[in-house]
């Protein structure tokens, strides 16, 4: 160490160039910017890329129920995993849970968004009301609904029954065909704030002049509203539906804190139906996950395309 | 200069870090010889008052004073969360030494366990009743110790059947339907049959019905028969008899035992097939409450389903001699009478059966001493069994909606499957 230190002294005088240290370590130069980004790539190759690698491994391995490694599976798993006579249904509930609580939500928070941009008194007190749901861990939220639907006690029961809507109080959550609805409800309350704040950042940044010329060249609201504002809005909107469908496709709290998926899996979505596996099978439930995993990015992919995400940067 | 102080601050940070890190992984033994066992159970207990925490904290406390050198680190888990924990506990390599749950045959497989005879003194092996010491083998060689037993019964309100205008208990499922009619036309509002079966019991419920009809989980052969033409009826049985009629939860399959007998201590179910903790949930709730054989197709059931909870030691950290001196200190009479007088459960060790008989303290208990002896068991010894019993939990309800034979063909075709991966 005072080797180097002594030597550092004694070279500085010699060198008036501007940059001393280019010549003292020319390696570390020819580095280029890999010592800055260096530590976050070896961040996401610990974080992102080794688990995905030991998800992918573990689905072709045969594993005890106890969790010790029995030997290579081959396929298996996968074989398994396709011969599971709940996979076709859970697939497509998947499918149909994703589009309508992305879709709604979408929908909704456009308008909330809408009505949050206006002014209007105690705008301020709502728009932090809308954080509640949000703030609230999620799991929380779904048990909170688990309880205020339950059949003899819940809160919610009690006052459809006191209100007339329904005769007895009701099992919601014990029939998949009741139990879908009230999952979709909680999703899209829970959803409703990261959207509608991302939709309201975008509608700040519509500049006031353009709202202007409109009522000046005498457009309509709903007009002004189709041909200037969702326009504009493209960009939060493309973010809102990608991180949705991705965090909806993904949700879990729901729908385990809710019914567990079920009876049965007749209330399980692909996550869901692959952390059942997991009582009985690792390798199929890593199987599960490889597929998850697979069809979350084929659909943010294509809906990329759909969408032509990248034409923003060639307006 | 500033340097160097700073590189031996790092060193001996690093140094420290490693010593510290080195302390807690050396397998549950310090410095000074005391070794940690670590000790998970299965919690009994339906409220926080009396959960099994108290129990094992009490039996460690008594125990550590008597071996100080023998630390016990207690960890009691509900029934549906101590499965997973288990596993997550094995699969982490943070395996407990002694471990007390409802199965024992998948650790088996893996060769987790010591055999009885390394971690069990002679004299308590002696005193265990012999029917569930074999039942407790897998090939011949024992690796499963006994820990409570129960046998299962059927339960009816007595108050809400005289409502009913029913004077005796019924013996076929045919008077099951008929009394369950009669409940429901005469005591609007409470469930007359409760049929829990969700994840939590349906492997109990749904055999308990299979008896009844012949059926069960294995066949004469020895290998899994969910499928039987006997089952499948059972499963159109309960369908039509029971809830395409409204006679029991409108979805029994979403339903656990704990809601089930939740409602019965509450006068709020007529019927259900319960087991011997339910006697002193009823009297708490002061419920007249009636024990009768299970109700069969045909007569009422000459057999039960038994059920025995297992404790088991693992190899991992090698704590042969402490699990030893730990394990004939918790099956001692004292302690095993404890635990199962606190929960109403049956005894598994001889002397504390005596005492229970003679004592004449345990009347309520009497119709299920005589039940034991021709009681049948799941098939513990199968090393698959775990895998099974968590299928058919999870889905069996479901054969009260859908069709019978395509669930249970399902729940069959995976047992084979689980039996044959070995």
């Amino acid at each position: 160490m005072s080797l180097t230190l002594s030597r550092s002294e004694t070279d500085r005088p010699d060198r008036p160039g501007p940059s001393p240290k280019t010549v003292r370590r020319p390696g570390f130069e020819r580095l280029g910017p890999l010592p800055w980004i260096g530590p976050a790539v070896l961040l996401i190759l610990a974080v992102v890329v080794w688990p995905v690698y030991e998800m992918i491994h573990t689905s072709f391995q045969r594993i005890s129920p106890s969790g010790f490694v029995r030997g290579p599976a081959g396929l298996d798993k996968y074989r398994k995993l396709l011969g599971e006579t709940d996979l076709v249904h859970v697939l497509t509930v998947t499918v149909v849970w994703t589009l309508v609580v992305v879709g709604v939500t979408m929908i909704l928070s456009l308008a909330l968004a809408q009505l949050f941009n206006q002014e209007f008194p105690g705008r301020r007190l709502t728009r932090w009301a809308l954080i509640a749901p949000w703030a609230a861990s999620v799991l929380m939220t779904a048990i909170s609904f688990k309880w205020m639907l339950n059949q003899t006690a819940g809160v919610l029961n009690t006052a459809m029954v006191d209100l007339g809507i329904i005769d007895s109080p009701r099992d919601w959550l014990g029939d998949p065909s009741t139990a879908w609805p009230w999952m979709m409800f909680v999703a899209i309350f829970v959803s409703l704030p990261f959207t509608t704040y991302t939709l309201l950042a975008g509608l700040q940044t519509v500049p006031a002049e353009l709202y202007e010329a409109a009522d000046v060249d005498g457009a309509g609201t709903w007009r002004t509203y189709r041909l200037i504002t969702l326009p504009l809005l493209r960009p939060a909107f493309l973010v809102g539906v990608v991180i949705n469908l991705i965090n909806v496709f993904n949700s879990f709290p729901v729908i385990w804190g809710m019914t567990r998926g079920g009876p049965s899996s007749d209330t399980a979505t692909t996550t869901v139906f692959m952390y059942q596996l997991k009582d009985t099978d690792i390798g199929e439930s890593a199987a599960m996950s490889v597929v998850n995993f697979a069809l979350v990015v084929i659909m943010v992919l294509l809906f990329l395309k759909v969408s032509r995400w990248n034409e923003e940067d060639n307006r | 200069m500033k340097n160097r102080v700073l590189a031996l601050v790092a060193a001996c940070t690093t140094g420290v870090l490693a010593l510290t890190a080195c302390g807690s992984t050396g397998g549950g033994t310090s410095a000074d010889g005391t070794v940690t066992l670590k000790l998970v159970a299965a919690d009994y207990g339906d409220k926080a008052g009396n959960s099994s925490k108290a129990y094992w904290d009490d039996l460690a406390t008594r125990f550590q004073a008597a071996n100080p050198k023998i630390r016990i680190d207690v960890q009691v888990v509900n029934w549906n969360d101590i499965d997973k924990q288990v596993r997550t506990m094995v699969q982490s390599g943070n395996q407990p030494d002694v471990l007390q749950t409802g199965g024992y045959a998948d650790k088996v497989a893996d060769n987790l366990l010591y055999k009885v005879d390394d971690v069990l003194p002679v004299a308590t092996q002696a005193n265990l009743i012999s029917t569930f010491a074999t039942a407790g083998q897998v090939d011949g060689v024992q690796y499963g110790i006994p820990f409570v037993s129960s046998a299962r019964a059927f339960f009816y309100n007595k108050a809400l059947f005289a409502q009913a205008g029913i004077t005796e208990a019924p013996k076929t499922w045919e008077d099951v339907r008929k009394d369950a009619e009669l409940l429901k036309a005469k005591v609007p509002g409470i469930t007359p049959y409760a049929l829990p079966l969700g994840p939590e019991e349906a492997q109990g419920e749904s055999v308990m019905w299979e008896l009844g009809n012949g059926g069960g989980i294995t066949g004469t052969s020895g290998g899994y028969s969910l499928d039987s033409p006997a089952n499948v009826d059972t499963f159109r049985w309960l369908r039509s008899g029971l809830v395409d009629t409204g006679l029991t939860y409108a979805n029994p399959a979403a339903t656990d035992r704990k809601t089930a007998f939740a409602d019965f201590a509450a006068g709020k179910a007529a019927m259900l097939n319960g087991h011997p903790s339910l006697i002193q949930m009823a009297k708490d709730g002061k419920v007249d409450y009636g024990v009768a054989a299970i109700p069969g197709k045909d007569g009422a059931l000459k057999s039960t389903l038994g059920v025995a909870d297992w404790t088991m030691a693992f190899k991992k950290n090698g704590h042969k001699e402490q699990i030893k001196r730990f394990l004939d200190f918790a099956y001692r009479k004292e302690n095993t009478l404890k635990f199962d007088e606190l929960y109403n459960l049956m005894p598994v060790t001889q002397d504390t059966l005596k005492e229970m008989t003679s004592s004449g303290r345990h009347k309520d208990l009497e119709p299920f001493f005589a039940l034991l002896p021709q009681a049948s068991f799941y098939p513990l010894g199968k090393t698959s069994w775990d895998n099974v019993s968590a299928e058919i939990k999870k889905s069996i309800g479901t054969a009260v909606k859908d069709d019978p034979a395509r669930v249970l063909g399902d729940l069959q075709k995976k047992a084979e499957a689980a039996a044959a991966d070995r």
